[in-house]
């Protein structure tokens, strides 16, 4: 929250829960910015985003949106939006901030001449400084590209090996599509052949989840993330083997924040009214129908 | 825009799976769990100005999004539930 703060941005978070329950939740968890009452999911409605396939009648769920993030400009223009089909996931805050510096969501540029590697390096790490339940983070690679040398794009030709993230098989992680860079055509001099290549440095972006199971199990604080970068360079004459770089990430699982209406009505110390909001919740619905 | 919802489930030791392998209590497509397959309505566009918003914050106090926040850039998000 503090780098929102920092940025100058205002955050506002809207639910169907009652006035009280927001205020308990952002005593209980010391939070600072603005949530917003919609008991009726009037303002859902009016945004075209309630979700219409929880029945009416089923109690106490139906009234909740698709949830969903829009970030506006100073203007007050929605600049981007983020949905996600799967509960589960949300974009993570360095994503969001990302997006709001404006910045691509992929990088590559040339680089300067007193930095030339002779050989193409990799590097990978995690953008965010541990994983949460249910908040998606990136794994990023980079490449650092020797100047006159190209790496493959994806899909790379036939018999050559794209620049590529590969996670080892992990239950414990959810990801999604690689986010690229965008490529530039090159034509091999002599031919009216193309491809589509990445020079100088890039990166390429893995977005990654925990899945529930982790802290579900309850015996998880770390996590370590495994895989390959692959990639193949090549210059105008010559192309070189394959290239892999292996990288393992041990990375900090931050506790879950678990709904207090699931830990029994003794063990509730940080929102004991959680029990009498759902309750709340349920009749208002019976109430009103 | 007829959503459809999402029912792939496996049942694990821990809960029930959904087609990403998130693990949860509810079966998908029952209760909280119910996740659109394919697409979904997502309100307002890129570009289009944010349709104000007037409704209470937690305090009580009333709100109007657009006097809020002034000329500052903002984050809205819509959540679920912060009480289940």
């Amino acid at each position: 929250m503090q780098a929102f703060d920092d940025a100058g941005i205002r955050v506002y978070a809207l639910s169907y829960d009652e006035q009280a329950a927001l205020a308990d939740f952002a005593d209980a968890y010391n939070i600072s910015y603005t949530f917003l009452s919609d008991s009726t999911s009037k303002v859902i409605r009016q945004f075209g985003i309630l979700n219409t396939i929880i029945a009416e009648d089923d109690h106490p769920w139906f009234g909740i949106p698709y949830p969903g993030t829009y970030l506006l400009d100073a203007e007050g223009t929605i600049t981007h939006k983020f949905f996600e089909n799967n509960l589960a996931v949300r974009v993570g805050p360095e994503q969001l901030l990302r997006a709001f510096r404006g910045e691509t969501f992929a990088t590559q540029k040339h680089l300067p001449l007193d930095n030339v590697p002779a050989e193409v390096t990799a590097t990978v790490f995690l953008d965010g400084e541990a994983m949460a339940l249910s908040v998606q983070r990136e794994l990023v690679a980079q490449l650092t590209v020797p100047l006159g040398s190209h790496v493959y794009a994806s899909p790379a030709p036939k018999g050559i090996v794209a620049v590529d993230i590969e996670v080892d098989a992990n239950p414990l992680l959810v990801l999604r599509d690689i986010v690229r860079p965008p490529s530039e055509t090159h034509s091999l001099s002599g031919t009216a052949e193309t491809f589509q290549v990445h020079h100088g440095q890039l990166a390429l972006r893995l977005p990654v989840t925990i899945n529930g199971m982790v802290t579900g199990a309850g015996n998880n604080n770390e996590i370590v993330i495994a895989g390959t970068v692959r990639w193949q360079s090549c210059d105008d004459e010559v192309c070189d083997l394959p290239g892999e770089y292996r990288f393992e990430i041990k990375v900090p699982v931050e506790a879950p924040v678990i709904p207090q209406i699931r830990v029994p009505d003794a063990e509730r110390t940080i929102e004991p009214r959680a029990g009498e909001h759902f309750q709340h919740m349920v009749n208002r619905h019976k109430e009103s129908s | 825009m007829k959503v459809e919802v999402e029912t792939t489930a496996r049942k694990t030791e821990n809960g029930w799976a959904d087609q990403d392998g998130f693990v949860g209590p509810f079966r998908p497509g029952n209760g909280p769990r119910n996740d659109p397959r394919g697409d979904f309505p997502t309100g307002p566009e890129v570009g289009e100005k944010m349709p104000n918003v007037q409704c209470r914050d937690s305090r009580g106090q009333t709100f109007d999004l657009h006097a809020d926040r002034g000329n500052t850039p903002a984050l809205f998000m819509f959540f679920r539930s912060a009480v289940w």
